[in-house]
């Protein structure tokens, strides 16, 4: 075997020169690894010579761990005999550790293994770029993993191909392979929050670096902020192959921003919402500031305020923000109880939905087709109702925090409360006005009695002062002022010590009194002792103050008695000749004072008349002196023109009129009717003032002038007169002509027309009886026509009078239903009747025949084809009802006062034809009846009249 | 052979043009309902139309206005038959576009020679 060995040395030896030139170590070894053999390339890398390792075993050459993976090797490949390539680590002479590549293979003599021959390639340069390899990667990866933020490399399908620790710790895992989305989100698209394209996307989309901070939900459904640094990364083309993320979790900076960004808003418009509560009354103003800023705080895209109406049944958008006028015409009117706001007016209870559109609770809603998603509905609540709901929405889906909808409560609670207090401070003021008012007319009262007073007054306190001063100086105990009146007796005008109104007759006409006796002498006069003095009658209470002397002195003007004055003594008292010269003096003066006053007196009682009367005149007056300037206008100008007479007084007329630019032909019209009445003669000229607001009154101005005793002209008294009402009589009265000369053209048209046309032979036989028949009806028309207008007249003149009979209403009302079939059945109309129990009434029954008739024409005439007439007659306590309902057009509510006005045409004169007399007629009859008619209407449903007649006797 | 329209809520007033216009061999539609006389006028393009003004639905003014709005029918002459007789009301019609203003009553015979001028079938 050796031998054998030996020749496969030797020819091995053959192959040395191919040996001895190979780059690679070669070894040799026999079946119990004992090296046989190495090449000069094993010399030159591991440095042993080949004798030094021939015999020696191969796992000399390994350090521990080495022989350990050469003995796995070797046990694993050796039975089968394969060769084997591994890498492995040899012991170099000088003690260091070569890695090499052994790829060995089995030497085969004659079918059997003798040994093994291994080519052990130098590895170091592989193993060291490996290693670089390694180390690099375990570098990157161990950069990645100490960034704190997560770190994602995003794929162009989205899929994850690496993430760092903090995106494994946080994200869902298995997180490799599966798209950013869906372990982020937990979506299955892309995310796309309120505008906010993925990052990824947007690099993918645009090619360069893309920064963000991205809104979104977590797995959990919080919600998160994620500032993102997402950058391209290139293939050797150019072209993005993959995006690496760097995602920030900023949710905790991000949401105290948010927060102290919503807590300033909400600041901010709370402050102004309970700023606009107590700085405006005006629900208007309240109720759209109050909107703008909840839709400012809350971030929205709009919002509206519906209120609930009198019925309680249904809800009016009354304020709307961020929407069309024509979506809110559309669905501005929710029924209480329906849809999101109906139901939060019932419930009371704040909803909020992040979007609409996923929630459950709009699946019946009209919200669902307006593009909403945000969405919430705030009651407003009074102190015991609700009065209706605020709104918004945005058209982005938006999520309510709980504190929010805490607020938005709060504020639709502040708001109700608000609404309310405005209707109670209203009512309050409207109170306080009234008594204001109250308080300052009865105050006007006061002080026009003080002033009327007030020279009386006076007057009274000088004769009284006179009076104590004349007692005092005489020094009497009691001393009064009679004075005589035009039938001649004595009044009290002032007295020192008895209580006296002042008017009180002392002494009557021929009563013999002290006072009377002097006045007769014409001298003052002194008796020693009254009492004893018979002839003289003593008023009571004199008498009762039992005084001894009195002193009557009497007062004249010319021939003129005034009345006296006296004083009594409780003892008895001489008078010198100089004391009753004094007194005379004093009488005199006296006199002379209250016959002033007197005549002060009765000149303000004749003013005070006067001016009561051009006060009380309804038409406006203002008198001018001949410098044309005004000296006074009554309340009725001060009404009628808004000008207070303080301010007109003293002034030019064109002054008055505050140069008036829009009244110029009026005040020149005005100014040329006083210059007439100035130069002494009565002018009159009709005008229009315009007023404050563009009214206009049509005016008859009629100008006077003012003389003075001797017939000079001292001024001038203009009257202007509101003509307004005599305007509209005259309207009417061309209304009148207008409509009969219009509604009289017709059927003449075919009197005149189809005369003409069988005049001229256009019509053969047959036909011209048809064309006689039209001409009978229309003429017949004219003639119903001039019978209205007749019966008005007739009604009117008071000559007309009731043909009473007792009637059967049910009878009357069939036989009228049936003069209408044929128009009933054209229209296809339904005309329905009951009558109760009416018994006995009393009436004009082609009066009421004439009623009945104009009522239910006007029903069929102003309804629609196919409408409903019903008539119900009943008895109702003493009074006859009768009840026309129809569902036509209706009529207008500011028509309704007029209709019983002759020639009164309403919004539908134009459709139909008439006259406009049918009510008044109507009216008058009802008037005839002792009876009145109520007319209700509602444009587009219909009309109801309710006529009420009483009963009554036959005999009446 | 021309053709008329007469719009008229009074079937007497459609009758008598109708009768008179068709001795004078001229075609006459009538239309006592006023609410799809636009369409009717559209679609037979007369020569002439004899308006009333107040009728129940839409106005004889209103009908003016539109065909004086449509390029299609803004050249077919209107005479308004009307029992408005007022001046303002003549005043009124002429501004609507109105060719001629006639008020009811009216002779039917002069009629017919209006008609026939605007036609252009003048005898003289």
């Amino acid at each position: 075997m050796a031998r054998a060995l030996k020749e496969k040395t030797i020819e091995l030896q053959k192959k040395d020169t191919y040996i001895k030139a190979m780059l690679d170590p070669l070894w040799v070894v026999d079946n119990d690894n004992n090296l046989l053999d190495v090449n000069p390339a094993f010399t030159r890398l591991f440095g042993y010579s080949r004798d030094e390792v021939t015999g020696s075993s191969i796992y000399d050459f390994f350090d521990e761990k080495n022989a350990a993976i050469m003995h796995a090797s070797l046990h694993e490949k050796s039975e089968e005999g394969m060769s084997s390539i591994y890498e492995i680590s040899i012991l170099a002479k000088d003690g260091s550790l070569i890695p090499v590549l052994i790829s060995g293979g089995p030497i085969y003599i004659n079918d059997r293994i003798y040994g093994k021959i291994s080519v052990l390639k130098d590895f170091r340069e592989q193993s060291e770029l490996r290693t670089a390899l390694r180390q690099s990667r375990d570098y990157l990866a161990t950069i990645m993993d100490s960034i704190q933020d997560e770190l994602l490399v995003i794929d162009r399908d989205y899929k994850v191909v690496k993430a760092n620790k903090a995106a494994t710790l946080n994200l869902r895992s298995p997180i490799i392979g599966v798209p950013c989305h869906e372990v982020s989100h937990g979506l299955y698209h892309p995310c796309w929050i309120e505008g906010q394209e993925c990052p990824a996307k947007a690099v993918f989309r645009t090619g360069r670096s893309h920064r963000t901070t991205h809104r979104h939900l977590d797995l959990s459904g919080d919600l998160k902020y994620h500032e993102v640094v997402a950058s391209p990364i290139r293939n050797s083309s150019g072209d993005v192959i993959n995006v690496v993320e760097l995602l920030r979790d900023v949710t905790e900076r991000a949401k105290n921003e948010e927060e102290i960004s919503r807590k300033n808003r909400e600041l901010v418009a709370l402050n102004s919402i309970s700023g606009i509560f107590s700085r405006s009354l005006s629900p208007d103003e309240i109720f759209t500031e109050v909107l703008d800023k909840m839709i400012e705080m809350m971030n929205m895209d709009g919002g509206g305020i519906f209120f609930i109406n009198e019925t309680g049944k249904e809800m009016l958008c009354r304020y709307h923000r961020g929407i069309s006028d024509e979506y809110v015409k559309k669905l501005g009117r929710i029924r209480v109880g329906e849809d999101i706001p109906g139901k939060v007016a019932v419930s009371g209870q704040i909803v909020t939905s992040s979007n609409i559109l996923k929630d459950s609770r709009s699946e019946k809603s009209q919200i669902r087709y307006s593009g909403m998603k945000g969405y919430c509905c705030i009651p407003i609540k009074g102190k015991a109702k609700i009065l209706g709901v605020f709104c918004l929405f945005n058209f982005k889906p938006h999520f309510f925090t709980t504190e929010e909808e805490n607020i938005l409560k709060s504020i639709g609670d502040m708001t109700g409360i608000a609404l309310e207090n405005i209707k109670l401070y209203e009512e309050m003021r409207a109170l306080y006005e009234y008594q204001r008012k109250r308080r300052e007319e009865e105050h006007a009262q006061l002080l026009s009695l003080s002033t009327t007073l007030g020279s009386a007054v006076e007057l009274k306190s000088i004769t009284g002062h006179i009076l104590v001063l004349l007692k005092d100086f005489f020094r009497a105990d009691f001393a009064w002022l009679l004075v005589s009146d035009d039938d001649r007796n004595f009044i009290l005008k002032s007295a020192t010590a008895i209580n006296s109104t002042g008017t009180e007759i002392i002494y009557r006409q021929g009563t013999s009194s002290i006072e009377g006796y002097s006045i007769e002498k014409r001298m003052p006069t002194v008796i020693q002792d009254i009492q004893s003095a018979d002839k003289f009658y003593i008023h009571p209470e004199i008498s009762a103050l039992s005084f001894c002397t009195a002193a009557s002195v009497p007062m004249y003007i010319g021939d003129k008695s005034v009345g006296a004055y006296a004083l009594y003594y409780h003892d008895c008292k001489d008078f010198k000749e100089e004391e009753i010269h004094f007194l005379q003096i004093i009488a005199n003066f006296l006199a002379v004072a209250i016959e002033r006053s007197d005549f002060y007196l009765s000149v303000i009682r004749a003013r005070g008349l006067s001016d009561a009367i051009l006060q009380s005149v309804t038409d406006s007056i203002l008198t001018v002196d001949n410098n044309r300037r005004v000296i006074s206008v009554n309340r009725a100008f001060e009404r009628n023109s808004g000008i207070p007479s303080q301010e007109a007084v003293g002034l030019t007329v064109r002054d008055v009129f505050n140069g008036g630019d829009e009244n110029t032909d009026f005040i020149m019209m005005l100014e040329a009717c006083l210059e007439k009445a100035l130069a002494g003669k009565s002018a009159n000229a009709e005008g229009v003032m315009i007023m404050a607001y563009g009214n206009t009154i049509p005016l008859l101005i009629s100008s006077d002038p003012v003389l003075d005793a001797e017939g000079e002209v001292i001024g001038a008294v203009n009257l202007l007169r509101d003509i307004s009402r005599e305007k509209e009589i005259d309207g009417m009265k061309t209304c009148l002509i207008r409509s009969v000369s219009h509604e009289f053209r017709t059927p003449l048209s075919a009197i005149v027309g189809m005369t003409e046309m069988m005049l001229d032979g256009d019509i053969e036989e047959k036909k011209a009886r048809k064309y006689l028949g039209i001409i009978l009806n229309e003429g017949i028309r004219l003639s119903n026509m001039v019978s209205d207008l007749l019966s008005i007249a007739k009604i009117e003149s008071g000559k007309e009078s009731l043909k009473l009979i007792s009637i059967d209403m049910e009878a009357l009302l069939i036989r009228v239903i049936e003069n209408f079939s044929s128009l009933i059945e054209k229209k296809g109309a339904s005309v329905k009747y009951t009558v109760k129990e009416t018994g006995d009434f009393v009436g004009d029954e082609g009066k009421l025949k004439q009623l009945l008739v104009n009522f239910i024409d006007n029903s069929l005439a102003f309804s629609d084809a196919g409408c409903s007439i019903e008539i119900t007659v009943s008895r109702k306590e003493d009074e006859l009802e009768i009840i026309i309902a129809d569902n036509g057009w209706g009529i207008p509510e500011e028509d309704l006062p007029h209709l019983p006005a002759r020639f009164f045409r309403g919004l539908h004169g134009e459709k139909v034809k008439g006259t406009g007399l049918g009510l008044s007629i109507c009216s008058e009859i009802i008037k005839m009846h002792d009876g009145r008619m109520d007319i209700k209407s509602e444009l587009g449903k219909g009309t109801e009249v309710v006529l009420y007649m009483p009963y009554r006797r036959q005999s009446e | 052979m021309s053709k008329v329209i007469v719009i008229d809520d009074e079937p007497f007033i459609l009758m008598m043009i109708e009768d008179k216009l068709k001795r004078s061999k001229i075609d006459v539609i009538t239309l006592r309902d006023s609410n799809n006389a636009v369409e009717v006028i559209r679609k037979e393009l007369p020569d002439l139309i004899i308006l009333d003004w107040m009728m129940p639905e839409i106005n004889g003014l209103e009908i003016c206005k539109l065909m004086k709005n449509d390029p299609d029918l803004n050249n077919i002459p209107i005479f308004m038959l009307t029992a408005k007789g007022q001046d303002s009301d003549e005043k009124l019609g002429f501004q609507c576009g109105v060719d001629r203003y006639i008020t009811k009553p009216f002779s039917p015979k002069s009629l017919l020679a209006m008609v026939l001028e605007t036609l252009g079938k003048d005898k003289s």
